[in-house]
């Protein structure tokens, strides 16, 4: 049994590893323009999720496994350094995506005055969801590499296109509204 | 003049463009570098000259780009196992030997310049790093077997 001081201390550390890993996942997106093997996107406000097909070739289990039916160390080092290298570049895409989705909705949300508080909490949870995933696949993927984090990035796709989509109809919402108000003023 | 008189001979460029050239190419990696090779490399506007003189230039310049974004998406939707096949139909279809294709290939990477521009980053890096193994997939297995001693 755990007694109050030991609970204190557990709670404590659980809250340290995930303040970790969410500013872990939060400055995933930083590393983007240096270390991207292909800089075409300039301008960090062009970035959006990557389609979720994609997500799903770049963790694919088929793809490693025709690599490893090679028998070819060699081969199987490139696959696993190639693959690595593109999983952690998704995840530093994903993690710049999401945060400039939120840019665009704090902007949006500042200037409207009917937001549903309920709404706004559930994708300030969600949002602090991903920056936490982002923040694990980071390190899993540089320490275990992209095989073994499938379900958890596919996960993190799904939700960064939840977002995305949320903060879509958000704004779809108060263009109609304004063009609204516009015509009957 | 509205959107939809513009789009009209975009895409009656690009069905042209579909029946006439690309469907008489072997492959999706050679339609790509085919569609890449009428890119200019300075200002990054396509041209073709039969496309041009059959529909107004600036249509044929789209419908090329259209394409051109198309079949690099399908090509980076590969599997690697599909990817490494599609290499061996082009290498099959060049006049060029495979091997020295492929040793040019390994040290120049010219494929990175058949990647459109207005593509996502992540699905171009996949793109290209899937080339670099289906390369060195296809040159390990072309490799002699080592001497027995």
């Amino acid at each position: 049994m755990i007694g109050g001081p030991g609970a204190l201390l557990v709670g404590g550390l659980l809250l340290f590893l995930l303040l970790l890993l969410g500013t872990r996942g939060i400055a995933a997106a930083r590393g983007l323009s240096s270390k991207s093997d292909l800089p075409l996107h300039d301008d960090a406000a062009e970035i959006v999720p990557c389609p979720p097909e994609f997500a799903l070739q770049i963790f694919s289990r088929a793809d490693w496994e025709f690599a490893s039916a090679i028998k070819s160390h060699k081969i199987a080092k490139l696959f696993r350094s190639e693959r690595k290298a593109v999983a952690l570049l998704w995840v530093r895409q994903t993690s710049a995506a999401i945060q400039r989705v939120m840019r665009e909705h704090a902007q949006a949300t500042r200037g409207s005055g009917d937001l549903e508080f309920t709404t706004e909490v559930k994708l300030v949870l969600r949002y602090a969801e991903l920056m936490l995933l982002c923040g694990a696949l980071f390190l899993a993927i540089q320490s275990a590499g992209p095989l073994w984090v499938r379900g958890v990035a596919l996960y993190a796709d799904s939700l960064s296109q939840h977002i995305a989509d949320v903060q879509q109809a958000f704004s779809a919402t108060t263009a109609r509204r304004e063009i609204s108000s516009i015509g009957s003023s | 003049m509205s959107a939809a008189v513009k789009l009209v001979p975009v895409q009656a460029a690009y069905d042209d463009l579909l029946q006439r050239s690309l469907s008489k190419i072997s492959c999706d990696l050679a339609r790509l570098i085919y569609l890449a090779s009428t890119r200019d490399y300075n200002t990054g506007t396509y041209h073709h000259d039969g496309l041009a003189s059959r529909f107004r230039a600036d249509a044929a310049s789209k419908a090329l780009e259209i394409a051109h974004r198309q079949v690099f998406y399908t090509l980076a939707a590969y599997s690697l196992e599909e990817l490494v096949r599609q290499l061996e139909i082009y290498l099959d279809g060049s006049r060029e030997r495979p091997q020295d294709v492929l040793r040019i290939w390994q040290k120049l990477e010219p494929y990175r310049i058949a990647v459109p521009v207005e593509v996502h980053p992540t699905v171009a890096c996949l793109f290209l790093s899937n080339v670099r193994l289906a390369v060195a997939i296809w040159r390990h297995r072309r490799a002699p077997p080592p001497p027995r001693p």
